[in-house]
């Protein structure tokens, strides 16, 4: 909020009105964040710990590193022969967030480009349909997506949910208001009067000028591939070995003897909740890795105006 | 939530009048703020005139296509698709032929025992879990605005880290929330008598455990988005009402309300389409309450049962199809009406 003015604490009257604004805002914070961090420092206990009850406030008490590796062997030995499932689902779901995320920069750009700053017939319908498939919530679509990839006996292959993923409209809208607000016409008129093409104009004029937006394509469309369910669910449910970590934890929900006795009693790894909630703290880093690195640029963002996502 | 709320929440830029300074110091140009002159279809049309436009539009049309092509794939083919094969009869063990069955998956999705509960189910959720959304965030991003200075600020990002655990995290942080003995909620459950998780993941209870979920992974983003609106609204009005001596009450629910009524309605409309499409939570919870809660809780999850189960593809893509409508009927109200998208930026053109 660089628009505020700097507000000083104490420059005010503590006026009842205030301290009941800052109690009401602190008790909604502690709500949010308190439980966060008992399920972190659930990652870090043992369920011996657990189950004694003496790990004291939000389990803090019974954190240590020997329960983190013991955690880890668990969680990398789930699955046939020697295990190892769940790093190769970390894996999967690095290439298709990433080949996702890539196929949605090379096509939200120009695209996003050209519906900002060119004229052609079909721009409207083109930007209405943009706008539309924006909105809509895109499990909707996991069916249908699901009936084409097993017309061309693509299940369960990786391929065909990163090119879905590349579609990714929210993107195209992002570059479209990115070259709306930096970009003014005249540029373009310049570009044509010096002689460049179409096409020219988009390589070396305005991509030059896109690394704020690209950074913002790249975050939101990895984001929201790493944590897409439905689309891996119906997809790749059917190849153990192609499945990406959100569906691959919610195999190891499957396993744990918390919900499933008979299950997790044929099984040589026992996953409680520490296991549990150490293998889905293991499943954020890359989104926090993400997420720090393009912070330069999402809060800058969301400084510009009403920037908001 | 960085996930799906983000996804679906659009970077709402009205006017370039809202863009901070810094923004446009990142781009290289000295024409900041100047209008973009009018140039085109007013311009005489010469055949030169006419030869630039016939490029322009093919030049465009060259870098549209990736996009266009992923459009295709991802959207256009699969609901054609999902169309025609709605109008397929399904094969039975009785008679494997298929063939035109005209509009008999519809009336086979619509007369199926589980259809009416699916939505029953899903409107016992928004009755509950809608409300709570609009006035916690309403409510929250009017405090976080009455906040200036790093106060705001970190509770506003404080608020957003729970959206950073989206989908299937936040539901793993919430079955160890809801956990009768190892949650740091465990002595209330015990009070009001909850002792398993059965216990706890009932039918009656979905509504506000879902509700608890939804609030938890949603609320941070949409204050953001909301309070964005708010950042936007001059701070010459705000003065003004000042000088006429409005309270801080007052100038929330006078002024700064009213103004922040298309960033309400869309994330009403936003939230409500969302719902209709809920599945990872209902899906999993059935998974933890050993099979309590219906494995065709929503309508997604009855279309992945008529998919996957029966293979029932006919009636799966016409379920699809039912969806589809109500979600795009909401998207297009969105974007038509909530005057955030489109026409002001057209005129900037």
């Amino acid at each position: 909020m660089s628009n505020s003015a700097p507000g000083v604490v104490g420059a005010k009257h503590w006026t009842v009105g205030r301290i009941a604004r800052i109690t009401v805002m602190v008790i909604v914070a502690a709500a949010f964040i308190l439980p966060i961090i008992g399920f972190i420092a659930m990652a870090f206990r043992s369920q011996e710990g657990v189950l004694a009850g003496t790990d004291g406030f939000l389990g803090l008490g019974g954190v240590s590193w020997d329960n983190v590796v013991f955690s880890w062997s668990q969680i990398n030995g789930f699955g046939p022969g020697d295990g190892g499932l769940f790093t190769r689902w970390v894996g999967n779901s690095l290439v298709i967030a990433i080949v996702g995320g890539v196929l949605a920069l090379i096509a939200a750009l120009p695209a996003g480009y050209a519906l900002a700053r060119l004229r052609f017939r079909g721009r409207k319908v083109l930007l209405f349909a943009t706008l539309l498939a924006m909105v809509m919530p895109n499990t909707v679509l996991v069916i249908p997506l699901f009936l084409e990839v097993n017309a061309i006996g693509a299940v369960g292959q990786l391929w065909p949910v990163a090119v879905i993923m590349g579609f990714f409209p929210f993107g195209t809208y992002l570059v479209y208001i990115h070259f709306m607000t930096t970009m003014p016409q005249e540029l373009v008129e310049a570009a044509r009067i010096d002689g460049l093409s179409e096409i020219s104009t988009f390589f070396y004029v305005a991509l030059p000028i896109s690394k704020q937006v690209v950074a913002l394509v790249a975050f939101f469309s990895f984001v929201a591939n790493w944590t897409n369910f439905f689309l891996p669910l119906a997809l790749l449910t059917s190849n153990q070995e192609n499945k990406t970590i959100s569906i691959g934890i919610q195999e190891l929900i499957g396993a744990s003897p918390l919900f499933n006795a008979t299950v997790a009693a044929g099984l040589d790894v026992k996953l409680y909740m520490p296991q549990l909630a150490l293998a889905t703290f293991i499943s954020m880093i890359p989104l926090l890795i993400v997420f720090l690195t393009a912070q330069r640029f999402l809060m800058r963002g969301q400084t510009v105006g009403a920037v908001k996502g | 939530m960085w996930g799906f709320q983000i996804l679906e929440a659009p970077t709402l830029c009205s006017t370039p009048e809202l863009i901070g300074e810094d923004y446009m110091s990142s781009s290289t140009l000295a024409t900041k703020g100047t209008e973009p002159p009018a140039t085109g279809p007013r311009a005489s049309t010469t055949p030169r005139r006419h030869r630039t436009r016939h490029a322009e539009s093919r030049g465009a049309w060259i870098l549209l296509a990736p996009y266009l092509a992923l459009l295709l794939v991802a959207a256009a083919i699969p609901i054609g698709y999902a169309f025609w094969i709605a109008l397929q009869k399904a094969p039975t063990l009785v008679d494997p032929t298929s063939g035109f069955g005209g509009f008999d998956s519809f009336i086979t999705v619509i007369t199926d025992y589980r259809f009416s509960g699916t939505f029953i189910n899903i409107f016992s959720v928004m009755i509950v879990w809608l409300p709570l959304m609009m006035v916690g965030i309403v409510g929250l991003a009017l405090l976080v605005h009455a906040s200036p200075g790093r106060f705001g600020d970190t509770m506003r990002f404080f608020y957003f880290i729970p959206g950073a655990l989206s989908g299937i995290a936040n539901f793993v942080l919430w079955v160890y929330l809801l956990h009768p003995t190892q949650s740091p909620l465990a002595p209330l459950w015990q009070e009001v008598g909850f002792g398993s998780l059965k216990e706890i993941v009932t039918d009656g209870n979905m509504p506000m455990i879902l509700t608890g979920m939804l609030f938890f992974q949603g609320v941070g983003t949409w204050i953001i988005v909301v309070n964005g609106g708010l950042n936007g609204i001059p701070d010459e009005i705000f003065e003004a009402a000042k000088i006429d001596g409005a309270s801080a009450w007052d100038l929330a629910w006078h002024i700064k309300l009213p103004l922040i009524r298309p960033w309400i309605g869309y994330a009403a409309l936003m939230n409500l389409a969302y719902g209709f499409q809920l599945f990872l939570e209902p899906y999993l919870l059935r998974q933890i309450s050993s099979g309590a809660i219906a494995g065709e809780w929503a309508p997604t999850q009855l279309g992945y049962a008529f998919a996957f189960t029966n293979r029932n593809f006919p009636a799966a893509a016409a379920l699809s199809i039912i969806l589809l409508v109500i979600t795009l009927s909401i998207g297009v109200v969105i974007v038509m009406k909530s005057g955030l998208f489109g026409d002001e930026k057209e005129k900037k053109r």
